[in-house]
């Protein structure tokens, strides 16, 4: 019996799809999640999420949220995600340096907090991309 | 005839308003669907989040629930957070919630105010109250972000317990004709608790780190995902309600514009008969001489 992944977040529906294998991030380290897992409730800390099904393997990168396995299916609640081909790797290395540039001023708290989880996602996106987006461009080059 | 050229401009005038409430008609119906259609694609997340923190909940005990979920004791002092649109133009939208407003200072006269929202924001000053923060709503959808930065002043005085309780006062949205102001309470968050009995659709579950841990930032995130919920609610009933107040502003345009084209019509042609009367007599007196 397959594993099925469901990855939501506030605004869609980003993942739906039966996988074999899920790698997250979570507070207390990285997991690795197989079909027939116990059931489980726990936090995922930004980083990268791995699928594996069949011989391919996916990319996401996450902004913290929550991960939920009941009875083979893993619905994943997540600020923010979005597949390693889908970032804009201009777009984030600019938003990068806006939120670095916003946090070196002596801004107020609030506008800190929201720079830093700018910063944050940016970076988490930039890792997530730079690993997976030149394997993945390999092909259309040649 | 100075009146039939007045009437000429008042036509001109009426057409060039019926075309600026046209055209915002229609912006207001593509913007409620757009709305529409976000309110429905975050349901699920709302939906698997309050599932989550029920489950949650369920397994801790009282002493042990985290703060959001205790009123704090000996404060009376009350924190509301008003939602309003930044423009105009939506009927009676605003009116009643600044009714909705005054009914809410006069109960409670310890009310703590933040706003989102140019329109509201005058009329909670106007009170002479305690405004803490005021935001503004914006034109477009609102996105996500806009709601760290309330959720986080409403920590601040909630869990430092200087506030008894949070509610919300915003436009609830029934149907596209009808719109509402509601009072709800946020904080404390009350979670029914559910039967967990049921093995099917409650399988054992493991936490990491413990249940305990887990909850506050749960239920933080249910706090940011409920004040979300209702600023979109909140988009919609402005949308819908400019959109019906649009449509029957380009309505009654329409009547007065067909009503001055009668008169426009009717002054034209009093006006080629005296002419004609005027020629005709013209006529007639040459003919006598």
């Amino acid at each position: 019996m397959n594993l099925i992944l469901e990855i939501i977040t506030p605004e869609k529906i980003v993942y739906k799809n039966e996988i074999d294998e899920l790698i997250a991030p979570t507070a207390d380290g990285q997991i690795a999640i197989l079909p027939n897992h116990i059931g489980l409730l726990t936090k995922i800390i930004p980083g990268e999420l791995i699928i594996r099904k069949g011989n391919s393997q996916e990319a996401l990168a996450v902004t913290g949220g929550f991960l939920e396995v009941a009875k083979n299916h893993i619905s994943i609640l997540a600020d923010y995600a979005i597949r390693a081909e889908d970032i804009e790797v201009a777009k984030t290395q600019e938003a990068q340096k806006r939120a670095e540039k916003l946090m070196e001023e002596k801004v107020s708290d609030r506008d800190f907090r929201m720079a830093q989880a700018d910063l944050i996602r940016a970076i988490t996106e930039l890792k997530v991309a730079t690993k997976y987006k030149r394997r993945a461009s390999k092909p259309t080059e040649v | 005839m100075a009146n039939i050229i007045t009437i000429k401009r008042r036509i001109q005038t009426a057409l060039n308003v019926s075309k600026t409430t046209r055209a915002m008609q229609m912006i207001a119906t593509s913007k409620l669907k757009r709305a529409q259609d976000a309110a429905i694609s975050g349901r699920p997340y709302v939906e698997k989040l309050m599932f989550l923190t029920q489950r949650l909940t369920n397994k801790l005990e009282e002493e042990e629930k985290s703060d959001y979920m205790k009123t704090p004791k000996d404060v009376t002092d009350a924190l509301l957070l008003v939602i309003s649109s930044d423009k105009g133009l939506c009927g009676g939208l605003i009116t009643n919630l600044v009714k909705e407003l005054l009914d809410q200072d006069t109960n409670n006269k310890d009310i703590k105010y933040i706003t989102v929202g140019k329109k509201i924001e005058g009329a909670v000053a106007r009170l002479g109250k305690e405004i803490i923060a005021s935001f503004n709503f914006g034109t477009t959808l609102p996105i996500f972000d806009m709601i760290y930065p309330i959720a986080k002043i409403i920590d601040d005085y909630f869990l430092n317990k200087k506030i008894a309780n949070v509610k919300i006062l915003y436009t609830h949205f029934s149907t596209v004709f009808y719109q509402s102001p509601k009072v709800e309470t946020i904080l404390p968050i009350k979670i029914q608790k559910a039967d967990e009995s049921n093995e099917e659709t409650f399988p054992f579950t493991i936490f990491e780190p413990s249940a305990k841990e887990i909850l506050p930032s749960l239920l933080r995130h249910y706090l940011e995902m409920v004040l979300y919920q209702y600023l979109l609610e909140s988009y919609l009933s402005e949308q819908a309600a400019r959109m019906i107040a649009m449509k029957s502003a380009t309505e009654n345009a329409k009547e007065i514009i067909d009503y001055l084209r009668l008169e426009y019509n009717k002054q034209r042609q009093e006006k080629i008969t005296n002419e004609i009367l005027d020629i005709g007599n013209g006529a007639s007196a040459f003919a006598y001489e």
